[in-house]
């Protein structure tokens, strides 16, 4: 709980860190329709695909230096001294990502969804998804830059991009769904499932590779 | 089973099949490209498995 | 009693003098079978009913195709007993194979891309397997530049291994991935636990050409693992001898 606090507090001095992911958000979402024409009605189909891309790119930017910091001033080698586990103080730093990055970044995702196709039904569905998305890339971003930790974040990207692909194809299905009207409450636990292992296992990883780092 | 399909050889590269379409062009390409690659990625590894031997000596 | 046997059997030195030994034959029985497998089906088979001659691409297109996907389960594999018995010649294994499953991806990829042209009309699609086929390519592309960004190379190798054994979650998506969405690509045509859909006199060949083209690949990977020995071990003194 002490570390919750602590962590939360660290992020939240760093506006550079989670308010400019938001921003950078609110930007892609606000840019997006000027490049459809105006009046078109194809906007509401590919308002989620770029919904989709827009929190891929977001979570991105946000976990670039999730890691980075706390390795070069020797904060992370003392919590892996003074923790027995590691795992646990990456979960916890990832969650604290997650509340101050993810949980902003749905509700806005959900505000432009009824900003954009004015339907309220669709908001409110869009909400539960994108909570479980943005917390699936976090921990699979988070797991990409502990790997390049010191090597720059486009190393980071580029050997995780091909890990989240599969889960854009099912945000995909979602889209297809939505647009039915069919009820995706499957692929709501489909997500839940993914996100529940990538949050037991991915912290263990992360934490043996930031070892390997340390050594 | 065990015969020709072909009667000539320039029927075998033109490879006319029955609906008319010529697909010699696709095969012979696709031929040529699998070979060229895994030959060329074998001689590539036999000079440096060269290079780095007269390295080491 | 296995990490005896393991490190017993796995040292760099004895696995290149075995594999010295045994490459020539693989190397002759695999491209006599492969060129025999090429042959068959180029010119003895007869003509597919729908696609016509075209269809004579998968006596390269599928080899290849087979192999990129059964290249990155071998890198998986090694991975995790390098991981788990701390064995090094695993680790070199699985650098050596991410270049030829690379090279046998893009093999796959354009053969597949050629191969579109005269039966769906365009050379690529946004379908789920060609997608998935792609990422492949690009996987094994980040497996390098990961191992070749870092110095170190022992911290190096645990990472690559760590990415592998993560990475293999894709494996099943791509193989699975024509049955789960309704594409243009084709279905396997040959599956282990069901009856072949193509025709006997299609099939054997194809058999050959997996078989002829797997030892071929295995000879790349001999060839491309002993470069990464020689590198990686040249300032040991038996190293010397052996060149």
């Amino acid at each position: 709980m002490k570390l919750l606090k602590f962590e939360l507090l660290k992020l939240r001095k760093k506006s550079r860190g989670w308010l400019g992911p938001i921003l950078v958000f609110v930007l892609i979402m606000t840019a997006f329709p000027l490049t459809v024409e105006i009046l078109n009605k194809d906007i509401d189909q590919s308002f989620l695909s770029v919904l989709w891309i827009a929190t891929l790119l977001v979570m991105m930017l946000a976990t670039e230096d999730i890691f980075l910091e706390d390795f070069n001033d020797g904060t992370l080698e003392q919590m892996a001294i003074k923790h027995n586990s590691l795992s646990g103080v990456i979960t916890i730093k990832i969650f604290v990502y997650w509340l101050l990055i993810g949980l902003p970044i749905s509700l806005l995702g959900a505000l432009y969804g009824f900003g954009i196709t004015s339907s309220a039904d669709l908001a409110i569905q869009l909400i539960p998804i994108l909570m479980i998305t943005t917390y699936i890339f976090l921990n699979v971003f988070s797991f990409g830059n502990a790997l390049s930790l010191t090597k720059g974040s486009i190393l980071g990207i580029l050997i995780t991009m091909p890990l989240v692909l599969p889960l854009l194809v099912v945000l995909g299905k979602v889209v297809i769904v939505i647009n039915l009207g069919m009820n995706f409450l499957g692929f709501l636990f489909l997500l839940l499932g993914i996100l529940s292992i990538i949050i037991l296992v991915l912290p263990i990883i992360i934490s043996f590779v930031i070892k390997a780092h340390l050594e | 089973m065990f015969n020709f399909k072909f009667n000539s050889i320039s029927d075998a590269i033109f490879m006319q099949s029955s609906n008319g379409q010529y697909h010699g062009l696709y095969v012979w390409s696709v031929v040529l490209i699998v070979l060229l690659s895994i030959s060329i990625t074998f001689l590539v590894y036999k000079v440096q498995i060269k290079n780095i031997g007269k390295k080491i000596k | 009693m296995i990490k005896k046997f393991i490190h017993q059997f796995a040292s760099p030195k004895t696995y290149l003098f075995q594999v010295d030994r045994a490459y020539p034959y693989i190397f002759y029985t695999s491209l006599s079978i492969y060129l025999v497998a090429l042959f068959w089906g180029l010119f003895l088979t007869s003509e597919d009913f729908v696609q016509g001659n075209s269809y004579r691409i998968i006596y390269l297109h599928v080899p290849a195709s087979f192999i990129s996907q059964s290249l990155y389960l071998a890198m998986a594999f090694a991975s995790a007993i390098f991981l788990i018995w701390k064995v090094k010649l695993s680790a070199y294994l699985v650098r050596s194979i991410a270049p030829i499953g690379a090279i046998t991806t893009f093999i796959a990829l354009v053969s597949g891309a050629i191969w579109g042209i005269p039966t769906w009309g365009t050379w690529w699609a946004w379908d789920a397997r060609i997608i998935s086929t792609l990422i492949l390519f690009i996987m094994y592309l980040g497996l390098i530049s990961l191992h070749d960004s870092f110095t170190d190379n022992e911290k190096a190798d645990k990472f690559l291994a760590i990415l592998v054994i993560v990475g293999s979650v894709n494996i099943p998506i791509i193989k699975m991935s024509v049955e789960w969405w309704s594409t243009l690509h084709q279905t396997a045509s040959i599956t282990v636990t069901e009856k072949p859909a193509i025709d006997p006199s299609m099939l054997y060949p194809l058999f050959g050409s997996i078989i002829g083209f797997t030892g071929i690949v295995v000879c790349l990977v001999i060839l491309s693992s002993k470069l990464q020995i020689l590198k990686r071990e040249k300032n040991k003194s038996w190293v010397k001898d052996y060149v």
